[in-house]
């Protein structure tokens, strides 16, 4: 480095390469560049026209100077120039004290806190001075006594961001510790930038260090965001966000949902309004989707922060809701349904049964796999419903069943209950009872339901009993004031059962009208296990085993060794420290997710810091010194291009070029480089415009041109389809204006002239017959073409498919490649059995007696849908099935056979050169045409005896 | 990128002849003569319009003493009083003399060509040799062969290039008679003076010329850009153009000029004048020289 300078060279000895500048510019000058030589015997002529001999045996100055340039700028870049290289920062003489802050706001530019750290140490130990350093995320261990220079660099090396607040008090202690009763320290403090709860502890015990010489390094707070909670709610997924309070801009990220493999199930824009700390992003995506989101993130934030891990509560349960009277919507206070949907709604789906069969609505609702089925009042289950529940539950299905009336009276064994009940109800208060109606007791604390409190004025005013057994009080969830259970729960198999032992509208109790019964509905769903499971029913203060954490960058790993178990209290959010850092805890089957950020958590900038001695404020900076490598290879790569262009010019390349692209025939190459540039111009700046083209071009393939249309419907026509090769296309053109004059001159349909359709985008609608030759060399149609020819066989259209090389009668058995062809096409049409025509099939009679369908060749059967047999037909002389056969196949090459040219000539000679060859197969087109037009017409004989006896008289 | 242009070896006479035949083939026997000559005149010989030797009845006279017995035409005596002879019409082939330039510049064939100038000069000539020896022409090839009246005079003209070989420059027009006709397939590119000069030296001896002027597309189109050096075939001299695309119009020009002045020469000589590109068939030339040429001899054969 060149001191001083704001303009420093790594390697300045390659400076001295400039001075071969002057020798470049002695070669440049002395070699043009070589004249293209061409043999010209003319040049007589040409030298009369060429006045003046031109001899610039040296190159233009201009091109001298830019390969000058070029040199030097390859020169320059090789020694690495730097502009405002970083300069030195320490002063003073005593040891120096870095605290570091690597909490989870470190994680993004951790990086350049690295650098910068290191760099600091380098200044050190150029100076001698020894190191102390404390790092603000790490626990007690961290020793922050003075060491050498390079020791401390192995320390910063080794350290990483952790995913947890900072504690700079306990670093500023350790510090003041280890440098107490030594000379004046050098205090810099790496910061992120951000206020911690005791960082004025910190400075106050910094400041006690007396310092000669304070640095705070703060990083621009523009990129930190933390997502503070995850509400999955009725309509949208709502996430919340924050940001360090102060900033006056606006700002907008993306916020990902990740599931658990980290694919991506949909962003979100998060935009913070100006002056604004807090923002939402609202996911806008299907609950099944939203179920299996394990993950959500900012875009580019790579902190803990920026992730919110969620578990098995986020999900949102799918609530089926059973009810024995489902018909009572008249009154709808009186339903028993009416409160749980109330109080379910805003939490959970809502899946009511459909009919009021139970047989048929519960598996029906159980196939949907909702994580809770209710049933309110319901006595006695359909044999079906039952078992299907029973299965529910134990698959690790919750129950949830409601008392009333019905399942007092229910007299059998019910196994879907959770105890055993009494029969009848117990009725308290009321005229004929001393008892008075009974509050609830407060929930025990070893309850699911512990933490609801439950008004005083809820009153339980008739209940079902439950027989006294042992285990009765462990079943128990929550119970009146006179210790009779009120909720209780039973768990069976993977799953688990709760009943209410009141009814769940109001007339047994008021329960349902307190803000309490929402509270342990939604305490019941949320134990439920999404889709159909039990995250356990055990009662709280579990103790989970750390399974994922996330790393100071915000990515899940296994976790280290100092992170402990967590133990989760009911309805608390658990603290996050080193020993707990955010993360997964639990197992694989079931977790909890331990975030970083509280939903109430704010972020705010470091306030000004007063270290006893002047501050000097700074960023971290890597930014401000600019490489100016990069830029000076790419000058000169720019350089060498415009000297490249130049020397095309002098040569007259540029000129070819022009030539050739308007002389057309030689034109390809030139064209496609000025196709290539533009097409890689076009895909670089104009991808979306063009994907927006081809939307907008989309639509029309389908439209119908209305003049075509009216064309092809005027009159009949035959048709076929353009394999894209032009010979076979006329063949074809030509074979049916044959067919189509020869119809006319002999039937009394007079076709119009033949019309080639494009099977992938023209209407096949409008022809009964489409005559396909099969070309290998032809190119395959398109899956969405093949198609439309499926649907337009379907609609009772016929396709004659013609594999024009007689290949189909080949003795080898060798599949030609026509063949192949017609497979790949018929591969993905639905296809009927088929059959050699048939000596009885009413195409040998539509028109013409026929026996056989000659066409060029005669080697070929003609192969038609396969007639279903018919045993009473069998006297008949011709059958004709019940339609038109949606598909003919030859390989007698119609088509040129019947081709005739303007004047009437035939085309193509057929093999047999009898002149009957030729009739036969245009019989063999007639027959064909009737036979579509027609269908089974000519079949129906019934009349035949009293035609032929009219013509007797 | 390759140079446009290049010079390649010379055609061997044999397969040259062979393209001849192929071309010769795709002209029926004198097919522009036979819509000229009337039905009388059998087509290449051409009947002089007096009596004398040859094949075809001219008139009957009157027998006079001291004729040959052997000529009276007893037919027509037996049918009065009177002796007659029978008289022929007299017939004479003509002389034509093709040549074909063999300098080195004709070696030349640019890209956009599918053979050199020699190459299509040597078919040229030889189709026409094929053609006129059919219709019993004499034909000679200054230089190389006397005139001679064969059917296959095309082989010959080969054969003898073969053999003898031919030396570059204008033909030696010491044996050339009067009232002979030549032929002269060449790029003339060589100073119009001294071409001129030729021709007019010719045409004082009687010859009656034409003239096929070779070029190559290149020749005339001049299709380079950028800097050039070319180089001659002939003198092997060298000139550097810096932006050749800068001289594509003064050189279509002046090469256009060169063109005229020979036009002009022939124009005033009564000769025939054609402009032929390698880039085209040899048989539009063919057919060109051949209407031209028999044209021609009809013309010179009414002269007498």
């Amino acid at each position: 480095m060149m001191g001083g300078l704001s303009l420093s060279f790594g390697a300045p000895l390659v400076l001295f390469g400039l001075l071969a500048l002057p020798a470049i510019w002695w070669l440049l000058r002395l070699t043009p560049p070589k004249p293209q030589t061409e043999t010209f015997p003319p040049l007589a002529i040409l030298r009369s026209v060429l006045k003046t001999e031109e001899t610039p045996q040296k190159t233009p100055w201009w091109l001298v100077l830019l390969r000058l340039l070029l040199a030097a700028a390859v020169i320059f870049a090789l020694a690495a120039p730097t502009l405002n290289p970083r300069d030195s920062i320490l002063s003073g003489s005593g040891p120096l004290a870095l605290m570091i802050d690597n909490g989870w706001a470190s994680g993004p530019d951790w990086d350049d806190r690295q650098a910068t750290a290191e760099a600091l140490i380098g200044e050190a130990k150029d100076a001698g001075r020894p190191v102390a350093l404390a790092f603000t995320a790490e626990g007690s261990s961290d020793d922050a006594t003075p060491a050498e220079a390079d020791e401390a660099l192995v320390r910063l090396r080794a350290a990483e961001p952790r995913p947890i607040p900072t504690d700079r008090a306990a670093a500023a202690t350790r510090l003041s510790t280890a440098l107490s009763g030594g000379a004046q320290p050098s205090l810099v403090l790496l910061t992120d930038g951000l206020d911690s709860p005791r960082t004025d502890d910190a400075l106050q015990t910094l400041a006690g260090l007396s310092p000669e010489q304070a640095v705070v390094y703060r990083p621009p707070l523009d990129g930190v965001v933390g997502l503070t909670s995850a509400d999955n709610s009725t309509e949208a997924l709502v996430v919340q966000a924050v940001r360090p309070e102060g900033s006056s801009q606006g700002a907008s990220f993306t916020v990902h949902a990740l599931d658990e493999q980290g694919r991506e199930l949909g962003h979100a824009p998060l935009d913070f309004a100006a002056n604004a700390s807090t923002a939402e992003a609202r996911f806008d995506v299907p609950v099944e989707l939203r179920n299996d989101i394990a993950r959500l993130q900012v875009e580019d934030g790579l902190s803990a922060g920026a992730v919110r891990l969620v578990d098995d509560s986020f999900r949102r349960r799918r609530v089926a809701l059973i009810s024995g009277e489902s018909s009572d919507l008249a009154q709808p206070l009186l339903s028993p349904l009416y409160y749980i949907t109330r109080a379910l709604q805003p939490f959970a789906d809502l899946d009511p049964a459909k009919s009021a069969d139970l047989a048929t609505s519960v598996p029906e609702l159980l196939q949907r796999h909702p994580s809770v089925v209710v049933l309110a009042d319901i006595g006695v289950l359909p044999q079906a419903a039952s078992e299907a529940l029973q299965a529910y539950v134990e698959n690790g299905g919750t129950l949830l069943r409601f008392a009333g009336p019905r399942l007092a009276a229910q007299t059998g064994e019910d196994k879907l209950v959770p105890v055993r009940l009494r029969r009848g109800e117990r009725q308290l208060g009321g005229a004929l009872s001393w008892a008075e109606p009974q509050h609830v007791a407060p929930m025990a604390a070893s309850s699911p339901f512990a933490g609801i409190a439950i008004p005083d004025d809820v009153t339980v005013s008739r209940q079902v009993l439950a027989e006294p057994s042992s285990d009765l009080s462990e079943k128990t969830w929550a119970s009146l004031a006179d210790g009779t259970p009120l909720v209780t729960a039973e768990t069976v198999g993977a799953g688990s059962i709760v009943l209410f032992h009141v009814t769940a509208e109001a007339t047994w109790s008021n329960l349902p009208l307190s803000g309490a019964f929402v509270g342990m509905l939604r305490r019941v769903v949320s134990l439920s296990r999404a889709g159909g499971g039990n995250a356990g029913s055990e009662a709280g203060g579990r103790t989970l085993p750390p399974y994922r954490v996330l790393d100071g960058r915000g990515r899940l790993t296994t976790p280290g060794p100092d992170v402990e178990p967590l133990t989760v209290g009911a309805g608390e959010a658990p603290a996050v420290g080193r020993a707990h850092p955010p993360g997964l805890y639990g197992t694989e089957d079931g977790y909890a997710a331990v975030n970083l950020l509280s939903p109430d958590a704010t972020l705010r900038p470091l306030p000004d810091v007063d270290l006893g001695a002047p501050v000097e404020a700074r960023g971290y900076g890597r930014s401000e010194s600019l490489d100016l490598m990069p830029w000076l290879f790419s000058l000169a790569l720019i350089l060498f291009a415009l000297d490249a262009l130049a020397l095309l010019a002098l040569n007259g390349g540029l000129a070819r070029l022009r030539r050739r692209l308007s002389g057309g025939s030689g034109a390809a190459a030139g064209l496609s480089v000025v196709l290539l540039s533009v097409l890689v111009v076009a895909t670089l700046m104009a991808s979306p415009v063009n994907a927006q083209q081809m939307n907008d071009s989309a639509p029309q393939a389908g439209r119908l041109d209305v003049d075509q249309a009216i064309e092809a419907t005027r009159t009949t026509h035959l048709a076929y389809v353009e394999t894209g090769e032009d010979a076979v296309d006329e063949i074809s053109r030509a074979g049916l204006e044959g067919l189509t004059r020869y119809i006319a001159a002999k039937t009394s349909l007079e076709p119009g002239h033949p019309i080639g359709v494009d099977i992938a985008a023209d209407e096949l609608a409008f022809y009964p017959l489409l005559y396909w030759p099969i070309e290998a060399s032809a190119p395959m149609p398109d899956a969405a073409a093949i198609s439309r020819v499926d649907a337009y066989m379907k609609n009772g259209g016929t396709v004659l498919f013609d594999i024009h090389d007689d290949a189909l009668t080949d003795l080898s058995g060798a599949v030609s490649p026509a063949q192949k062809r017609l497979r790949n096409i018929l591969a993905d049409l639905d296809i009927p059995p088929l059959e050699p025509v048939p000596p009885d099939h009413v195409l040998t009679k539509s028109f013409y007696m026929m026996e056989r369908f000659p066409g060029r060749h005669s080697g070929s059967e003609l192969w038609v849908e396969a007639l279903a047999a018919d045993p009473e037909g069998a006297a008949r002389p011709a059958r004709g099935g019940d339609g038109v056969s949606s598909l003919m196949i030859t390989s007698n090459d119609f088509a040129s056979a019947w081709a005739i040219d303007d004047s009437g000539q035939f085309l193509y000679p057929t093999d047999n050169a009898d002149p009957r060859e030729r009739e036969l197969a245009y019989r063999a087109g007639v027959n064909i045409m009737m036979y579509v037009l027609t269908g089974n017409y000519k079949a129906d004989q019934v009349h035949l005896p009293a035609l032929l006896e009219r013509l007797g008289q | 990128m390759p140079p446009i242009g290049q010079t390649v070896s010379p055609t061997p006479s044999r397969d040259a002849l062979k393209r001849a035949r192929q071309r010769a083939a795709l002209l029926p026997d004198l097919l522009v003569e036979a819509q000229r000559v009337v039905s009388s005149t059998i087509s290449g010989w051409h009947g002089r319009r007096r009596r004398g030797a040859g094949e075809n009845f001219w008139q009957f006279r009157p027998f006079v003493d001291g004729e040959s017995v052997a000529r009276i035409d007893w037919r027509r005596s037996a049918r009065d009083d009177h002796v007659y002879l029978r008289d022929q019409e007299w017939e004479a082939a003509q002389t034509v003399w093709l040549w074909a330039d063999a300098s080195p510049s004709m070696l030349y064939q640019s890209r956009g060509a599918s053979v050199s100038k020699e190459s299509r000069a040597l078919v040229i000539v030889l189709a026409l040799a094929e053609l006129l020896a059919r219709s019993g022409e004499r034909i000679g090839y200054p230089g190389v062969m006397d005139p001679v009246i064969s059917r296959n005079a095309a082989e010959k003209i080969a054969a003898a290039l073969m053999t003898i070989g031919q030396k570059p420059g204008f033909p030696p027009d010491d044996r050339l008679q009067r009232f002979s006709e030549i032929v002269l397939v060449s790029d003339f590119l060589d100073p119009v003076d001294e071409v001129l000069g030729h021709m007019e030296r010719l045409a004082r001896r009687g010859v009656r010329g034409h003239l096929v002027a070779l070029a190559d597309p290149a020749e005339e189109t001049f299709p380079y850009a950028g800097r050039t050096e070319f180089r001659d075939p002939e003198t092997g001299a060298r000139l550097t153009a810096g932006r050749a695309e800068t001289l594509t119009e003064d050189y279509r020009r002046v090469f256009a000029a060169h063109r005229e002045a020979l036009a002009d020469t022939c124009r005033k000589l009564d000769w025939g004048f054609l402009a032929h590109r390698t880039d085209r068939l040899a048989s539009e030339a063919l057919v060109a020289v051949h209407a031209r040429l028999a044209g021609g001899l009809h013309a010179s054969g009414r002269r007498i």
